[in-house]
């Protein structure tokens, strides 16, 4: 008798106690989501205020107290800017793309090349080699914006959208982010290649780089972004308004004193959306190309 | 020589004209567009430099001066130069500081966060998170200098629905927090806010490394999730760690789009001037290259030292 | 694999991609641009070609301006083609200096007069060829004090289009005047009147100012009102060297504490609400959040695009002064200048000339840009009000002005020390005493680092 309450008190405990955990994951999970939805909330706010900006008229946009939606929206900042005669907007998006994409791909191919020798290689100097690498990351562009200059000059590329890819062939950044990931790569595939009588070249195409999808995609569009969105070097180096590239928008409507909010916000997004497509259609390699990276 | 040797030989032979020949041109390539500009930099903080000024050689000499070591020393001295320095140089540490933590405190959990959840979700949540990140930090600093704007701004919209007081977020050179001016927070905000993307991807995937069994033999063992995260995740995570924090700090040091763009110049009383904002005035505003090639000297060698002794106290295995 | 072959072929799809970047790039990028090919153009005829490169800032109405006299002048010059550029005004001092590193700045750029002696003086600009524009016609076509800012130790280094005024007039919200039964037109006779008048249109909602009485708290107004303060008060802001300043005289003490009691004491701005970074007067004021608003008359035509909508009637009205007579400083403002690399020197002296020299296309300058005229002829010109209407009162007091002197470096004083200390000042960072001091520190110890070399 007594045995069969405690069973069944037991059970009931049980039964009870996970229903409790059950609440209680129910409670944890709401928290969860949450935080996350009002973080969502707080990230995104700042682009829902520039895209609500973007559709007010020029005399809403300055009107007091602001209004969170546009009470008429119109297209009107948007027209402007497509029919400005000063802006070649069709012109910046493809400068924009012609050096981005001929930036990524030098970058993906010599970082790809280095990373390897750096990873899997031998030579006297080496580690010297690589902090010495690493070591061109810390100084500030402002102060070698000029001496670059001067060289890009001699190289008679001022003004000209090859001034901007040439001197960005090399990431250190990149070689670094190879490294890292080929080094993870098992020596003994190479060794097993080797042994059956790959170059090394051949070593690197056809061992080394099939495993490097997801890394490649990643430092891809890491380049891809930093590319897109660099503002002061194409300021300097291009001086002609058909060759320059998309940044140039942002600021476009800013005058010495202030600047037209409503156009400004309009370009911003204009310069933003590419950005936010690529990333939406490669992002899922982004993260698995981190994790495969190695970083644990 | 056996036949094995001779192949060895032979082969570690092939192996270095590769190694040599492949990265020698790269290195080269390198070092021509970094290291010759660094130099060119480093020489001229021996002189008194300026693009306005005629110089004579490749513009030394002539209207530029060769001055020695004094642009180092008037670091240091009473010069108006020397303070701003100083006050740069206090900014850009306390903001370094502050946003280290701050973006920790904000990035990990959220990982864990996001890692909890349904995998149907954490694309999207991965993706809105990543937002500003992709963004360009001009993009940026335009779009939060009208969310900090006092008259029509988001901020102080949000504020007022309320009743609560908006303030002049960015000009406002005398309110202070713990110490820290209300500029300095709204950059050190608005910068998070822009980088957390970056850090908590790293997180994530740092996070989707440990393997499963690891949690499931942790509450088998009657650990809470409070629990897992300090014993199993946080050591688990602790190279990815060490990454993020020098990468967080390596940029943070560097700051200059916002406090430029945002701030207009470094705000009022230079309250938001950091190194690379007074490096990029000293040499265009005040025409002084030589000066503020030496201030990124400085600068440099900060960073240096500062990566070095976190690599050296996170003892992270650079080589993995 | 699927995903091995397809990160292979994605890594031969971004190779293509790169090479085929690079050729566009090679050809996008296109020949240099128009570098001047023809060596040492002197008075050529029509024969030969010259191409000539003009910078500016990236102003819409000087844009439109320039873009006008850009094809007037190639009109007039066949064989010339100018290619005009202009730059986001933050950035362009960068691209004038890093282009001069490597001497390849435009011909002829628009610069900013208070640049143009340090520039000068550095051997970087070219000197008016004599034929072209001597120092005595130079003298009598323009004002003094805008044309003194384009000359370094006796030599012409460039010619203005613009007179820089910042005094004299102030900028008035006929409506708050109504509203607020203060008497309109206003007559002041003192600083006292017209405090007096801005205590009434102030607005406030609780502790926060909502419209400022009248709001002078911004870069330009408050180092504008330091000089013409201390000279009304009959002293000089320079120290006798005439090198360095002197912010210790009683003169300057009394300047700075009437600027600052006018906001804490008078209240008739707040400059936590109201100040350089914060409600900067060229905006709020065409926003109907100023009252009266200290700034110079090349607003308007910038006030009228950014806020179109902006109903109140305005005018600009003639300022009160300290003591017996008017005295002003005044910068110099946008001129044009010569490169000594150009290819062209003869032909830049011209089209820098035809810029700012020639009267109708000097007028037709100012009038699109809505800048007071730095040429006489055209400020003399009785039609320029049919055009400019609200320029009368300032063109009145054009004679009392003089140039603001040789500041080494003109950004730092005006900025960094004098509106930002002043500010700190009102905003109760320190005493009116200390900021003198700090001031004077500050901006000697950045004359001796330019002067010591």
């Amino acid at each position: 008798m007594a045995t069969v309450q405690t069973i069944q008190s037991a059970a009931h405990r049980q039964a009870r106690s996970r229903r409790q955990d059950a609440i209680g994951l129910w409670i944890g999970r709401i928290l969860v989501y949450g935080l996350l939805i009002a973080g969502c909330l707080l990230t995104l706010a700042p682009f829902l205020w520039m895209l609500s900006n973007s559709f007010k008229s020029s005399t809403e946009i300055v009107r007091l107290p602001p209004t969170l939606i546009p009470e008429k929206p119109t297209l009107q900042s948007y027209r402007t800017i497509f029919t400005d005669p000063h802006v070649p907007l069709m012109r910046f998006y493809l400068n924009s793309i012609i050096v981005t994409a001929s930036v990524t791909g030098l970058i993906l191919f010599t970082s790809s090349l280095a990373g390897f020798v750096f990873a899997k290689y031998q030579f006297f100097g080496k580690n010297l080699l690589f902090t010495l690498t690493l070591a061109t990351m810390m100084i500030p562009f402002q102060v070698v914006m000029i001496p670059l200059y001067l060289i890009i000059d001699r190289l008679h590329l001022v003004d000209n959208l090859a001034g901007l890819v040439v001197p960005a062939g090399v990431s250190a950044f990149g070689i670094f982010l190879m490294r890292q990931f080929i080094e993870s790569i098992p020596g003994e595939l190479i060794d097993a290649a080797r042994i059956d009588g790959a170059s090394e070249l051949g070593i690197y195409g056809r061992v080394i780089l099939p495993q490097m999808g997801p890394a490649l995609a990643t430092l891809g569009i890491f380049q891809f972004m930093g590319t897109w969105n660099d503002y002061l070097w194409p300021l300097i180096v291009i001086t002609t308004t058909e060759r320059r590239t998309l940044p140039v928008m942002l600021t476009w409507y800013n005058s010495q004193h202030g600047s037209r909010y409503d156009l400004t916000m309009a370009a911003s997004v204009l310069v933003i959306l590419p950005i936010l497509i690529v990333y939406f259609l490669f992002q899922r390699w982004i993260v698995r190309g981190i994790a495969l990276t190695g970083f644990k | 020589m056996t036949t094995v040797t001779r192949r060895r030989t032979k082969l570690l032979r092939s192996q270095h004209i590769f190694a040599g020949t492949s990265l020698t041109p790269i290195m080269v390539y390198m070092m021509f567009f970094t290291l010759l500009p660094m130099i060119w930099a480093v020489l001229i903080t021996l002189f008194r430099y300026s693009p306005t000024r005629q110089g004579g050689f490749l513009g030394l000499g002539g209207g530029n001066p060769f001055v020695g070591l004094r642009n180092y020393v008037d670091l240091f001295s009473a010069s108006p130069n020397g303070q701003l320095f100083r006050i740069a140089a206090k900014n850009t540490l306390v903001f370094a500081l502050l946003v280290l933590p701050l973006n920790l405190v904000v990035t990990l959990p959220l990982a864990v966060l996001i890692e909890s959840v349904h995998q149907r979700f954490k694309v999207i949540f991965r993706t809105i998170y990543f937002l500003p990140t992709v963004t360009s930090l001009v993009a940026v600093a335009i779009i939060w200098g009208t969310v900090y704007n006092p008259t029509f701004g988001l901020l102080n919209l949000a504020l007022k629905a309320p009743g609560l007081p908006g303030k002049p977020w960015l000009s406002d050179a005398t309110t202070r927090i713990l110490g820290v001016p209300l500029p300095m927070l709204c950059v050190i905000l608005t910068y998070v806010w822009q980088d957390m993307g970056y850090n908590l991807v790293i997180f994530i995937a740092g996070l989707q490394g440990i393997p499963e069994v690891f949690h499931e033999a942790a509450v088998v063992d009657g650990a809470n999730a409070w629990q897992r995260f300090w014993r199993i995740t946080l050591p688990l995570l602790r190279s990815t760690l060490t990454f993020v924090i020098v990468m967080t700090m390596l940029s943070s040091w560097q700051q200059f789009v916002l406090v430029d763009v945002m701030m207009g110049h470094g705000g009022p009383s230079n309250i938001t001037r950091t190194l690379v904002l007074h490096v990029y005035e000293t040499a265009f505003r005040y025409q002084e290259m030589g000066l503020a090639a030496t201030v990124a000297m400085a600068l440099f060698l900060i960073i240096m030292v500062t990566t070095l002794v976190q690599m050296r106290l996170l003892r992270k295995e650079w080589e993995y | 694999m699927d995903k091995k072959t397809l990160s292979r072929r994605d890594f031969l799809r971004l190779s293509a991609l790169t090479a085929t970047g690079a050729v566009l790039a090679a050809c996008g990028g296109g020949a240099p641009t128009t570098q001047p090919s023809e060596p040492g153009a002197t008075e050529a005829p029509a024969a030969e070609a010259i191409a000539l490169r003009l910078w500016s800032h990236q102003n819409p109405s000087f844009i439109a301006a320039n873009e006008v006299l850009v094809t007037k002048f190639q009109d007039a010059n066949p064989g010339v083609t100018i290619a005009y550029e202009n730059f986001p005004y933050d950035q362009f001092i960068q691209t004038i200096q890093t282009s001069m590193a490597a001497k390849n700045e435009a011909d002829v750029m628009e610069m900013f007069g208070s640049w143009v002696q340090s520039y000068a003086k550095g051997g970087t600009l070219s000197e008016a060829p004599t034929d072209v524009m001597s120092m005595s016609q130079a003298r009598e076509l323009f004002f003094q004090a805008p044309l003194d800012g384009y000359v370094w130790e006796g030599k012409l280094y460039g010619m203005p289009n613009e007179y820089n005024l910042e005094n004299g007039a102030v900028l008035v919200n006929k409506r708050m005047f109504e509203e607020a039964g203060v008497a309109y037109p206003p007559k002041w006779d003192s600083w006292e009147a017209l405090v007096a008048d801005a205590q009434k249109l102030v607005k406030m909602d609780g502790e926060t100012m909502t419209v400022a009485g009248f709001h002078y708290v911004n870069g330009d107004g408050l180092g504008f009102l330091y000089w013409e303060g201390v000279l009304e008060r009959g002293a000089d802001y320079f120290a006798d060297d005439k090198i360095h300043l002197n912010f210790l005289s009683p003169e300057a003490k009394e300047t700075v504490q009437w600027l600052v009691d006018m906001a804490v004491v008078d209240k008739v701005v707040d400059p936590f609400t109201f100040n350089p970074n914060s409600n900067w007067v060229g905006s709020a004021f065409f926003q109907g959040l100023v009252g009266i608003g200290f700034i110079g008359p090349w607003i308007v035509p910038e006030g009228r695009r950014n806020y179109p909508d902006f109903a109140d009637p305005w005018e600009y009205v003639r300022s009160p002064y300290y003591g017996a007579k008017m005295s002003f400083a005044a910068d110099a403002g946008w001129g044009k200048v010569v490169s000594p690399n150009s290819k062209n020197i003869q032909k830049a002296w011209e089209l820098a000339k035809f810029w700012t020299a020639d009267q109708a296309n000097c007028r037709a300058w100012n009038v699109a840009t809505g800048t007071v005229p730095a040429l006489k002829s055209v400020a003399a010109d009785p039609t320029l009000l049919n055009d400019l209407n609200w320029l009368g009162p300032s063109l009145e007091v054009l004679p009392y002005g003089r140039y603001v002197g040789m500041l080494q470096d003109r950004d730092y004083v005006w900025y960094t020390v004098i509106a930002t200390r002043i500010v700190e000042c009102m905003q109760g960072m320190r005493s009116v005493d200390e900021t003198m001091t700090l001031m004077n520190d500050e901006t000697n110890a950045m004359i001796d680092s330019k002067i010591g070399g």
